[in-house]
């Protein structure tokens, strides 16, 4: 895996879909600078991939830049209200468009889950974290993770 | 006017293709589906002139939907638009009788590259 996606085509799959999708240009999503980044009032968002290699593709923020992206995902201004669900269906679809874009570039497929959405990432105990790119999304700090999880599916 | 029925699990990936449509020109009538299973109750019920369409859904999932209308004799115009874009997912939604295949993120220019020639 490691192997096969690298952290640079992590950073360009996570540019491609803040310019396209939120910002509606490039240049509002940097590498975080400094030491990493603590997220205070997490919110995490996560597809599973099952196949030959299973694993996920997780996004953490903070709570209130979760809400800024959803506002920017649904067009509303800066003072509208955000609702848990809509909230939840913002960074989940985020996730999701991450974890599409990795499980392309895995040569064996898989099959995408649905995206889920919560305070702290369940992990089995065998989870590997592959890769956690640290980012800035206008200042703010934003987490892309990619997880080995080899027995996602085993009890 | 166009009339397009957008299919996703996503209310919010629903408003940004609807809104991506807008960006493109394309000033359709919109309706909207849930999932696949609300999908095809709307295409009985009212036959749009083109149906965008998510993969990944739960209930009928994309590709569910698809082989269900054809095999119900609707040839409405198909197109997916999609997290996932393999190789393999193009030809089997090609050889579902799918017209394009979008991959996500889109921009307002990959909606007209493949709806262009579609309308033509």
């Amino acid at each position: 895996m490691s192997a096969e996606v690298e952290v640079d085509q992590v950073l360009v799959i996570a540019r491609d879909i803040f310019s396209s999708m939120i910002d509606g240009e490039a240049g509002f999503l940097e590498s975080w600078v400094g030491e990493p980044p603590v997220l205070a009032e997490p919110v995490v968002a996560w597809v599973d991939l099952r196949g030959p290699w299973s694993g996920r593709a997780a996004l953490r923020t903070e709570t209130p830049t979760a809400h800024n992206l959803s506002r920017a995902l649904l067009g509303m201004s800066a003072d509208e209200e955000v609702s848990d669900a809509d909230l939840a269906d913002a960074v989940g679809e985020l996730a999701n468009v991450v974890g599409g874009n990795v499980k392309a570039l895995l040569p064996e497929g898989g099959k995408l889950g649905l995206p889920e959405v919560a305070a702290e990432l369940p992990l089995t105990a065998d989870a590997v974290l592959m890769h956690g790119v640290a980012l800035a999304w206008r200042g703010r700090p934003l987490v892309v993770e990619i997880w080995a999880l080899p027995t996602l599916d085993q009890p | 006017m166009i009339r397009v029925l957008v299919t996703d699990d996503s209310r919010v990936m629903r408003q940004i293709v609807i809104r991506t449509l807008r960006q493109a020109g394309y000033d359709w009538d919109v309706r909207e589906a849930s999932d696949g299973a609300e999908a095809l109750e709307a295409v009985r019920a009212d036959e749009p002139d083109v149906v965008l369409s998510d993969w990944n859904m739960p209930n009928v999932n994309g590709i569910e939907l698809l082989n269900q209308l054809r095999a119900e004799g609707f040839q409405t115009p198909f197109g997916f638009v999609t997290s996932e874009s393999s190789e393999e997912m193009r030809s089997t939604a090609e050889a579902a009788g799918a017209l394009f295949l979008i991959s996500k993120p889109f921009t307002p220019e990959s909606f007209r590259e493949v709806i262009e020639p579609v309308l033509a």
